[in-house]
Formats: structure tokens, sequence, C-alpha cells
């Protein structure tokens, strides 16, 4: 059993087990400090700054989220000197980020931190010197350099998460950006598309590129979870819905995963998950089983008419060339449950070991 | 075999690779992945970083320090353009008593003029200066003249003295007694940091069995400061017997030696010199490491150091933990700045008390550096606490009359003549706002433009920032930016300065961001009439 042991936050006695950080301690007992860097599927860097506090008897501000709770510290979250911290921080910060008209546009995490805690927005505008990647062919990932804050959580998801390295910051000082290998395009990189980038950036430096080539107008979405059907694994994801569009039918706009830490696949997902949702209101999707008649026409059938129709010829090849004229491959869309059940299908129904599964090489 | 060594040793060598491979170029990324096994990105990265490696084309470099641009380092670089030959800037070149400098490939040439340039065009290897005709290993100036040599503890114009008399003498008297002397001798980091010797050396006993590491660290890149050059060329003998001394007594049996990537002499020389003690055997079974740098002032923050060495961006690391606990791969790690350590043989030899007696307000002697408007620019040793008069009679005084001056390279800020008589040590030039940091003395007189002084400091700060935090990357590129705006005749360009020093130093992760500001500030304190307009 560990030994509780407390330490004072903001005037209050507070518990913690040991290896917890000050921003661990401080999230469990409802105290908000702000953070930019900060994953929890990530080794804390403290590179953001937004989270300092003051713990008496250090001479300088601590990085909570790096900081570890030892006994007896006396940590204070709203002082004087922090609040100017954040204040002067997200100030500076705004001089160096596209700043729209109104400070705190959702979905910038930057701009709504610099309103809720009072930063100036009048100290004037600094040109960006960050390297884009405007060139890059990849149908997906947007880098707009303008808007990155360098808290480089996209590298450190795709060093430590993904395992994938296409990215990593490069040059240094106003210059430093995020860069492939020779800025080359992710598809000559080892990137996987996976999208990873997008959801964990917090100022929408990294951003989808479809809905922009397309010029997607912004429309209000609705997050309907559900899971990912392109294989077994079960993945959530948020489908967002147009809900207007279509005559009122609906579109899907984009699919964003759940937070990490909510669902199995813990905020990952992979290119398909991510990016290809157009076949859900693509035009030549097949939404009704098609029978071929005799006259070699396919045409609309019922759920019942297509299987008795598959079972007739199934049972039919089987009767004039025996069981092992079949062969039964199941998709790797299917869950277990479902290969399972064909494997079934095949050995037990048709007397058949043919059967095999297209992702088992 | 052991695979984590190996992953680590071809991850610490992607800096080397990359310039054997010529630096930066197309494809170079992805050929240096296959051979070491790290991610191109990450080479990219590491590649990018670092000036040398990052623009390779540039054969040629003129240091635009302070110093250089008061002895004419611009003429140079137009000379250069117009020439036709591969140039650009180099932050600072540790060549500040020999201005105007250039980096000619990984070596510093002295002293170029206009005409140096000319000549050489339009084959940059022919770049040569009347300082050092032939290539010959030059020297700065030293002093002061007529010192008593029993009263220093480098002796800069001394023989070598390969005799090992301080090791034996170590040897002879045991850790203990060691770090007892250094105790005594009260010797402070020299680097900048002033922090007591024998505390760390003492902290690296204490730790628990294991490889541990003794680092020298020669990335000696801040504006106005050169003594660790000269001291490499001049006494190798001392660096290599006090790094030895050190590693004797912390229990390391590995050392490693990280010099600027500009320091193509004083490797030389330090190479020289490890070959003729690896001939005599005088340091034992003790591994030395030799490795340059590739062009990055952060890498002189002992953390970013540690990085650097481990074949990564030179970003420096969070502490705790400090080095003695977790340094260089993870290991208890004792890093010092060459005059600190060169120091240790003296102490040994004579003792603590004999070091600490040299000073005047605190102990030893000290280099100091002096350049700028001023006769005779070089690196005296002088008793600790002596004041910018004392230094400047030493050095044939100023060129003018004296206005301002930088006591400890640029981070140190900027003083008006009226602190003349105030000693240069570490309390006093705190007290006043300011450092002794290098002990880098920049000396302007009344005919230098303090707006353009304070230009260069900040434009320096803001080309060596290395990019991590949010306090200096932004605030060093705002604050440049904002006085640029202010001599453009923007009157209200300066009204955030001091919010956004505040904010650079609290929220900095390193020395570099927290003291940036120190140029500016300092001199809107000291000289607000330069700013009014």
């Amino acid at each position: 059993m560990s030994q509780a042991t407390t330490l004072e936050l903001d005037g209050r006695t507070v518990e913690f087990s040991p290896g917890e950080t000050l921003l661990d301690v401080a999230r469990r007992s409802g105290v908000e400090i702000p953070t930019l860097c900060d994953d929890p599927r990530l080794e804390p860097v403290g590179a953001c700054r937004t989270c300092l506090v003051e713990v008496e008897g250090q001479r300088r501000l601590a990085p909570s989220c790096m900081t570890p709770a030892t006994a007896g510290m006396n940590v204070s979250t709203g002082s004087e000197r922090v609040d100017r911290h954040r204040r002067t921080l997200f100030g500076l910060y705004l001089t160096d980020h596209p700043v729209p008209d109104g400070v705190g546009e959702a979905g910038d995490e930057l701009l709504e931190m610099a309103a809720r805690y009072g930063a100036p927005s009048d100290w004037g505008r600094l040109e960006s010197r960050r390297g884009d990647r405007t060139s890059d062919r990849n149908p997906y990932v947007l880098f707009d350099a303008e808007r990155c804050i360098l808290c480089a959580r996209c590298t450190r998801y795709c060093d430590e998460v993904e395992g994938v390295n296409a990215i990593s910051l490069s040059s240094r000082g106003a210059e430093t950006t995020i860069s492939t290998a020779d800025a080359l395009s992710l598809l000559d990189t080892s990137c996987e598309l996976c999208g990873g980038c997008i959801d964990v950036c917090p100022t929408g430096a990294m951003t989808e590129k479809l809905p922009r080539t397309r010029g997607q107008e912004e429309v209000p979405v609705e997050a309907v979870r559900t899971t990912c059907n392109f294989c077994g694994v079960g993945c959530q994801l948020d489908l967002l819905v147009d809900r207007q569009a279509n005559d009122g039918r609906g579109r899907v706009v984009r699919t964003v995963s759940p937070e990490p830490g909510t669902t199995t696949n813990d905020g990952n997902l992979c290119v398909k998950g991510r990016f290809a949702y157009d076949f859900i209101d693509h035009p030549d999707r097949l939404t009704h089983p098609l029978v071929r008649g005799a006259d070699g026409e396919l045409r609309e059938a019922s759920w019942d008419e297509a299987l008795a129709a598959a079972a007739e010829g199934l049972r039919g090849v089987a009767e004039r060339h025996g069981p092992d004229a079949l062969g039964f491959v199941s998709s790797s869309r299917c869950t277990m449950e479902e290969n399972f059940l064909v494997q079934k299908l095949a050995r037990a129904v048709f007397s058949t070991n043919n059967v095999h599964q297209c992702a088992a090489t | 075999m052991d695979v984590d060594a190996d992953v680590r040793a071809r991850r610490a060598s992607v800096p080397d690779v990359l310039e054997q491979a010529g630096g930066l170029a197309p494809g170079v990324a992805r050929r240096v992945a296959h051979e070491t096994g790290v991610p191109e990105a990450e080479v990219h990265g590491v590649a990018s970083f670092y000036d040398l490696l990052a623009r390779p084309d540039a054969k040629l470099r003129v240091c635009t320090g302070l110093s250089c641009r008061l002895a004419g380092a611009d003429a140079l670089l137009d000379a250069a353009k117009s020439a036709g030959l591969p140039v650009a800037e180099a932050s600072c070149l540790a060549a500040c008593d020999v201005a105007p400098a250039m980096l000619r490939d990984r070596d510093v040439v002295p002293a170029v003029t206009v005409d140096d340039v000319r000549r050489a065009a339009p084959d940059w290897t022919r770049l040569r200066s009347q300082a050092a005709p032939d290539d010959e290993p030059w020297r700065g100036r030293i002093g002061p003249d007529g010192a008593d040599r029993e009263q220093l503890v480098f002796d800069l114009a001394g023989d070598l003295d390969r005799s090992g008399a301080a090791l034996a003498r170590a040897r002879e008297l045991g850790p203990d007694a060691v770090l007892d002397a250094l105790e005594e001798s009260g010797l402070q980091g020299r680097g900048g940091a002033a922090f007591p010797a024998h505390i760390k050396w003492r902290g690296m006993v204490s730790q628990p069995p294991g490889p541990r590491y003794v680092v020298l660290n020669a990335d000696e890149s801040e504006p106005g400061t050169f003594k660790d050059r000269e001291l490499l060329v001049r006494r190798p003998d001392l660096v290599l017997e006090g790094l030895t001394i050190a590693a004797q007594t912390v229990g390391a049996e590995d050392v490693w030696l990280y010099l600027r990537g500009e320091f193509g002499l004083p490797r030389r020389v330090l190479e020289a010199e490890l070959d003729d003690a690896e001939r005599s055997g005088r340091f034992g079974a003790l591994r030395f490491h030799l490795h340059s740098g590739q062009g990055a002032y952060v890498c002189g923050e002992e953390t970013a150091l540690f990085e650097a060495l481990e074949g990564r961006r030179g970003l420096p690391r969070h502490r705790p933990p400090l080095p003695i606990e977790s340094g260089l791969w993870g290991r208890p790690t004792l890093i010092h700045n060459v005059e600190t350590i060169a120091s240790v043989p003296a102490i040994i030899s004579k003792g603590g008390a004999w070091f600490r007696a040299l000073g005047r307000t605190g102990p030893g002697t000290k280099l100091y550096c002096i350049s700028g408007c001023v006769q005779r620019p070089g690196t005296y040793e002088m008793p600790l606490g002596i004041s910018v008069d004392e230094l400047l009679d030493a050095a044939g005084g100023c060129t003018g009359t004296l206005r301002a001056f930088s006591p400890g390279g640029a981070a140190s800020g900027f003083l008006p003549a009226s602190e003349r008589t105030r000693p240069l040590d570490f309390a006093a030039l705190g007290e006043a706002g300011s450092m002794l940091g290098s002990a880098g003395v920049v000396v302007l007189d009344d005919r230098v433009d303090l707006r353009d002084a304070v230009r260069d400091q900040l434009r320096f700060f803001e080309a060596e920032s290395c990019g991590q935090c949010a306090p200096c990357r932004i605030g060093t590129h705002y604050l440049r930016d904002a006085l640029d705006r202010q001599a453009a005749g923007d009157r209200d360009a300066l009204a955030h300065v001091a919010d956004v020093a505040w904010q650079m130093g609290e929220g900095s992760i390193c020395g570099l961001g927290q003291t940036a500001a120190m140029p500016l500030t300092t001199a809107l304190e000291h000289f607000p009439e330069e700013f009014s307009s």
C-alpha cells in the first residue's frame, strides 16, 4: 500500500500518491491549470510554459507538468506572480499568432486561454518566420505554420504513440517549425496519414485538408459516436454530422477520435477511420443488395432474395463439383465473431476447409 | 554486443556523419538516417538546428558580435559579398580581441581587413590575414605586463608543464583531501554561474555506483568572451591535468571534451597534447573523447551540451535533475567550464588557501577578456574583483571617452561609465543589476551608437535562441523587432518591453531566455535619452 502524503495547494491540504506531478494533483483536486503542450499519452516536456506555478521556497516558477509532488510543498496556482505570468505569456504568444477580431475563437485553445486569463492583445504583431510546406501534395493533412506554437504535441505523438517519426522540430529560434526530412511531402515519408497530428494540435495549425480543398463551409455539426467499420478492432469515432445537409438527411463533414482515455482506441485512429468517410454519402455507394438475373443484368433485391440466391448458388457448386470446389474468404472488415461464423459456415455447413481471411498471410 | 550502447553511439554520431556528408542538402538526411538508424525527420531536425550544418555552403562567415561590428565587420561582409565569395554572418566567433574576425571553414581568421578579403577572391580557401599570414597557430594578446608569475593560476605566458606533478600530488593526497582543498580554495564556476565547484564534486562522489562522466564545456560563444580559447591554445596541459584530477576524484573513466565547432585551432592543439599524454601514459587508462560542436551558442548551456553530445538538437533540459544526478546519457556528470577546470592543478599544487588569497573581493584570479573600444584588447589574468578602470589601465586605456561597458558578455547588459570603479565580481555586479558572467568585458566609448550596440546583442540572442520555449523564442524576436520599429519612428514600440522582459525572465527554461532582454532593459535604465526619439 502506498503511503498517502499531503501538500498545500492554494491553501488546501491535499493528498497525493508517489509519482504524481503537481499538474496531476491539481486536476484531481479540481484546480484549473492551463496547459498547451500536455497530452496524457505523451511524456511531459514543459515547453509551452503555460502550467507554471509558484512553489514556496523555489526561486523560479515551476512547470507543474514536470514537477513531482513532494510532501509538505506549498503550491500556489493563483498568486499575483502566476497571474502576471499567464497574462504576459499569453500576451506574448498573441504577438506571434493570427488573432481574429474577437480573441477567444472556438477551436483554438491558445485564443480561448488568452481570453480567459485576460491577456493583452495589443502588443503588436510579428511576422511569422516559420517555414511551411505548402507544396505538400498529400490530400489529408494541412500544416498552417503561422498558427503553430511549437508545443510539439504532433511530433511527439508521431514518435511516442505512432512510432512513425515522420515529422520533427526543425530549424531553431523564431524559425523553428514542424518539418519532414527536407520538407518532403508526407506522402514521401514514413507518414501513415493517421491524422493524429490534427487531433493533438491545440491551435488548428495541423488541420484536415479535405474540407478546404472542397471549399467546404463551416457549418454547425453534431458529434455522433459510432464504431469504425473498416476493421474488426472496434475503434470508436465521432462522426461530425451536418444535420441540415442533403435535404435534412444529413452529411458527415469529418470524423474525429473521442478524447484519449475514454475509448479503447485512446484517441487514435488510422488513415481509414480518420479520412475515409466520403463513401457514406457517395453516389456510387451500394445501398441495396443486387442480384444478377438470367439476362446478366444486376437488379435491386431484398436481403432475403439476395441471401437465398447466394445459398442456392453455393449449394449448386457443392452438389455438382463437391465441397472442395468452394472457398470462403472473409473480409478484414469483419469482427472476430464474424470470422468465426464464416469458418463455421465453411466447415460445418459445406464441409470444406477452404476458408481464409483477407488480412491473414 | 551491447545493443543499447550501439544505438546510443549511432545516434551520437549523427552530427559528425552529417558533417562528413557535407551538411544539410536534399537527400542527405535520408542517407544519414540509413547509416545511423535514426529516423530521417529527426536527422533533418538535427541538421537544421546547427548553423554549421544548416548552411554548409557558407564557407566563410563574418563575425557579427558587438566587438567585431565595432571593428568593421559590416565592411568585410560587403566586401566578401561583392567579391562573390560564399559568405554568411556568424553570431560570435570568440575572437573579440582580434576583431574583426572571420571563419574559414572551421578556422577563425583573426583581424581580417577588407584587403585580405579582396586578395582571397575568388578562392575562399585563400583567405588569410596579416595576424596569421601562413595560418600559423596564432595567439591573442595576454596580460597584464609585469605580473608576478607566482601570483598567477594559469600563467598564460608560461611553458607547458607535462610533469604531471599536480596529478601526482592529488593521488598522494587522496580524494578527501582534494575535495577539502577545492572547498578551501572557494573556486566558483567560471562559465558564469559561479556555483561552488566543491559542491559539485562532492555531489558526484555521493552518487550510487555506476558509470559517470566528466565533461569539459569548451563551447565558449558568449559575445565578448575568448578566454577559454586562449587558455586552450596556450595551456592545454592545465586543462587536461585538471580534467584528470577531476575524473580521478569522482571516479570517472571517461572524459568528454566538447569544443565549439569553430575552434579548429584549439582542437588541433588539444589533439597534439592528448597525443603526447597518450605516449607518455601520464593520465593512465582515462579515456578522452574529443567532440566538436556544429554551431549553436545555446550548447554552452550544460544540459543542451549533453543533448548535443548525444546527437540531438541542443535543447536545454529542465532541472531538476541536476547533471550530477542525471547528465550525459542519464548518468552522473561533472561538467565544468575550461577556466574552472584549468584552475585545479594550481589549487592542488599550491593549496586552496593560496588560491583563495589571490582574489580581492572573491577567491582566485580571473581571466578577464576586454575588447571593443580599448587600446590592447586581450585576456588578462588579474585578481577577482578588480574594476573596469584597473582592467583598462592594464589594457592601455579606452580609445575614446568611456561611455558604457558590458561587464560579462551580452547577457550582462550595459552599465554606465559611472560604474567604472565597481569590482568586477559575482556579487557586486549582481547588486548593480548585471552580472560577471564569463567576464567578457566590452568597452564602448562616446562615439558608439548605443542603440546599435543594443541591437547587435538582441540580434545575437534572436539568432541563437533554441526555439524550444515561447518566452525566449518569441521574446527575443519581439525585442529586436520592437527596437527596429522604434528606430524607424514608432514612438510606442517599446511600450511593452518591461512586460516582455519580465515574462522572458520568469518563463524561459534556461539562462539564455532568462537574460536575453538584459541589453535592452539595462540600456533603457541607464541611457534612456538614447531611446527617446
